[in-house]
């Protein structure tokens, strides 16, 4: 058997069997730093400088953990995580959380047309010509049904997210303070500085991103035999989200930071670091801003539709008619037209809406963290697949940091006010 | 009281029963449901048979025959007269609506595809309470969540109806969920009235466990046609976890170039532990197919094929596919061979109808067929049977000796699996 003896010579097929396994980790990190992350990476840089760096490290172990946990029950039930929330924990959390998932998601999205508009605007392309062009495109992307290559074309342009790395080194940095700052982490106890901590953390683990890697994993058809390169692919996805991150904050804040730039949205720094580091800095964290804000444009308000759909017993998927999945198409369409909408409104509270969202993901996490868990502990589901007793504890402390954490970014503004 | 009430499951869990007395009994956690014959040819109703009661810690089954439910002034009353225990046998046989139905995914038999259940109607009539339906619409999730009274009333307002959408219990099918395999997988003979095509389908969007129960409850021939028609990765996932005798006698079912392609995707032991335990013929057959490299026209042939002798008669040429009862794809082409297996022409039903009885093949064949070599690259296939608009062509070996035959079908399927951009 010709082929079955070149599938069989060691090294090429342990090759081969990556390659093919190889994607929902990559995709999901690569989705993870979208619009709202970049922004939040840039404004973190801008007022704090290497100061908030540290929180990317707890960040990249709790989010390990929590996609392969996503992975392990994609693979061994085959069932996406709305479908086993809305079969195991009853119809009234299923309601909360795919309603919040729903509003935090339009939110998201607006923030990613936010993204579309700044960067085109660093081109001198009118927000008015480029977010309608891009809803448009990304809409005909989906249901004409070229998504999977799209999908494919974004993951290749997603290396142009490495142009973060460029920028930050033509900024200088100063590599001995970054060191310094990793290793005594600080914060400020006040309001701003907390909720800039909350936002980084809710940032780097959205909600639905667990919904998506499930689902991801379950498209691919994974094994467990075949976990270990699972388990690379989710870790080189992690440490992709937490280098592009990391070199955000290090580019802005080697530039805007000791100049006292501030700056509230990722097109600040982009125009900011225009006299600071050269115009082809700012234009190569434009362009990287542009792509991530399209995938993300992309992939959020169909992975939102398709997720509420399952919940909620929706005939859902872009290969049905719109007849056969009308709830499906219509929230796919809804959440895309609002999104565009809020941006074109003239003086639009763009930041507060930004920040909603974020709230309302900080809100939603503990609760999704929490059902995850349970669902991964329950035998019934998982059988010998359960947890370890480290994986709890990592995921419970997770849960109590995160709620901890939204609680004070609820309670703060109410106490300060 | 009236002779029929009708109320929701999701009305009367989580409610409390009252005994004659007036006094409180316990909270209703669940009903079970048991098919029960109505009619001589009526299809069974579902008959609620036990009430999952939690008094005070515990939680035990006890006969619904002593329920009652009563709606006075749209508030579901629920008495009792007496506690009567079931036996765990009695529990086993029967279906428990919330456990097994409510927020499950069931199958949807005329619309032939799965659904998800918001809630369940049931009914009280003279001979006992039945479920009648499933709820899959809108009305049905926002009952769940207590908004749809109110909801309902503001949209009145404007004219508007929330479409409720039922599926009669006749026209469903309930998944074992759990891996019990409890008593639903004897019964899943709705299914057996799907397409394998359907069924394919539905397989496809239930978990990992589900599709497991369903599959293995499906006759071999059934299970062959279903197997067939499911995507690889499905394929695989199901062979791999089948007892390798049972996924072995579903194999031998299937035509060998599919058998193959599914075997060809294994691990090799695995691959090698089902060929053994398959019949020496069928194996052989995919052995022989499992030889040739992707993408030449060898590893798509079928080599279920029905070749004669040129000196044989129509008549016994008919009379031999009446007791044989080749399948349909089987009869797209038939093949004259010389001794040897060497291909010299073909013939098609059409031929054969028409002549008269004593006629030989020899005389109504074509001869000098278009054929295929069997190392030949796939897309010269497509390009054949358009060009001589052929539903099979004729596969041989560099001597010319008649190995197989592509059908246009795995052609079709073949070409359109290169041009989907795979959706979601």
């Amino acid at each position: 058997m010709i082929r079955r003896k070149f599938k069989d010579s060691g090294f090429f097929k342990q090759l081969a069997i990556f390659f093919a396994i190889l994607g929902p980790g990559i995709i999901t990190g690569s989705v993870d730093n979208d619009a709202g992350g970049i922004t939040t990476y840039s404004v973190a840089g801008a007022i704090y400088g290497y100061g908030l760096i540290w929180t990317l490290f707890p960040s990249f172990i709790v989010l390990l953990v929590i996609q392969e946990m996503n992975a392990r029950m994609g693979i061994v039930t085959g069932k996406g995580l709305s479908d086993l929330i809305r079969e195991n924990a009853g119809m009234k959390i299923t309601f909360f959380i795919f309603i919040g998932l729903l509003l935090s998601n339009i939110g998201n999205t607006t923030t990613e047309f936010a993204g579309v508009a700044g960067s085109m605007e660093i081109f001198g392309v009118s927000k008015y010509i480029s977010v309608p062009v891009a809803a448009v495109m990304v809409w005909f992307l989906v249901v004409k049904g070229t998504y999977k290559i799209a999908e494919r074309i974004f993951l290749i342009f997603s290396i142009s997210l490495l142009t973060y790395v460029v920028s930050a080194l033509m900024s200088e940095p100063h590599w001995s303070e970054i060191g310094n700052a990793v290793i005594h982490p600080r914060v400020e106890m006040n309001t701003q500085s907390l909720a800039m901590v909350i936002a980084l953390v809710g940032t780097t683990i959205a909600p639905w991103m667990q919904f998506y890697m499930q689902s991801s994993v379950i498209e691919k058809g994974l094994k467990m035999k075949n976990y270990r390169y699972t388990l690379i692919d989710i870790a080189v996805g992690c440490v992709v989200t937490i280098v592009v991150a990391f070199f955000i904050m290090v580019a802005c804040g080697s530039t805007l930071h000791p100049n006292g730039i501030q700056i509230n949205e990722a097109k600040d720094a982009a125009l900011a670091l225009k006299p600071l580091a050269g115009a082809i800095a700012s234009q190569v964290f434009a362009f990287g801003l542009f792509v991530a804000s399209v995938f993300s444009a992309t992939i959020l308000p169909l992975a939102t539709a398709f997720y509420v759909s399952e919940a909620f017993g929706f005939e859902a998927g872009i290969d049905k008619k719109w007849d056969e999945a009308k709830e499906f198409y219509t929230l796919y369409t809804g959440i895309l037209i609002v999104s565009a909408i809020i941006i074109l409104i003239p003086n639009a509270p763009l930041i507060q809406i930004s920040i909603w969202s974020q709230v309302l993901n900080g809100i939603l996490l503990p609760v999704v963290l929490v059902s995850m868990i349970l669902l991964i502990n329950n035998k019934k589901i998982m059988g010998t697949y359960v947890n370890k007793p480290l994986q709890n504890i990592i995921g419970w402390s997770a849960v109590a940091i995160l709620t901890g954490l939204s609680l004070t970014l609820i309670i703060m503004p109410l106490l300060s006010s | 009281m009236t002779s029929l009430t009708t109320f929701y499951l999701s009305g009367i869990i989580g409610k409390e029963a009252f005994g004659a007395d007036g006094d409180a009994i316990g909270i209703i956690k669940d009903l079970l449901v048991n098919a029960v014959p109505s009619g001589q040819n009526d299809p069974n109703q579902q008959l609620v048979t036990g009430v999952r009661l939690k008094i005070k810690k515990e939680t035990r089954f006890y006969s619904f025959k002593s329920f009652r439910v009563v709606k006075a002034r749209e508030m579901l009353n629920v008495s009792c007269t007496g506690l009567i225990e079931l036996s765990n046998e009695e529990v086993e046989n029967g279906l428990l609506l919330v456990e097994n139905i409510l927020d499950k995914q069931i199958v949807d038999l005329n619309g032939r595809k799965l659904v998800r259940v918001n809630d369940v109607r049931l009914a009280t009539l003279p001979a006992g309470t039945f479920a009648v339906a499933v709820d899959i619409g809108i009305e049905g999730l926002l009952r769940r969540i207590g908004i749809a009274l109110p909801i309902k009333r503001i949209l009145s307002l404007f004219k508007v109806n929330i479409p409720a959408k039922f599926i009669l219990w006749d026209d469903v099918q309930a998944i074992d969920h759990s891996n019990l395999n409890i008593v639903l997988s004897k019964s899943y003979a709705k299914l057996h009235t799907l397409h394998p095509s359907d069924l394919a389908d539905i397989l496809e969007d239930l978990g990992k466990k589900s599709s497991m129960s369903v599959f293995s409850a499906l006759d071999e021939e059934k299970a062959a046609d279903v197997l067939e028609e499911l995507e690889t990765q499905t394929q695989i996932h199901i062979i791999e976890n089948l007892p390798v005798n049972k996924a072995a006698d579903v194999l031998e079912k299937m035509p060998a170039d599919e058998a193959a392609d599914i075997i060809d995707e294994l691990e090799d032991d695995r691959a090698e532990l089902l060929l053994k335990e398959m019949d020496t013929e069928s194996s052989q057959e995919v052995r022989e197919l499992l030889e040739y490299p992707d993408n030449s026209v060898g590893s798509l042939m079928t080599t279920d094929i029905l070749s004669f002798k040129p000196e044989k008669t129509v008549q016994e040429v008919i009379e031999d596919l009446r007791s044989k009862k080749p399948e349909a794809a089987e009869l797209y082409s038939l093949f004259v061979t010389e001794k040897n297996d060497e291909l010299i022409g073909t013939f098609n039903l059409r031929d054969l109808v028409v002549a008269a009885p004593e006629t030989l093949v020899g005389q109504i064949m074509k001869s000098e067929p278009v054929f295929l070599y069997d190392n030949q690259k796939v897309q010269d296939i497509s390009e054949l049977i358009s060009k001589y608009n052929l539903l099979a062509v004729p596969v041989v070996d560099t001597a010319n000796q008649l190995q197989g035959m592509v059908v246009v079908d795995d052609v079709v399927e073949d070409l359109i699996n290169k041009r989907r951009t795979k959706k979601r």
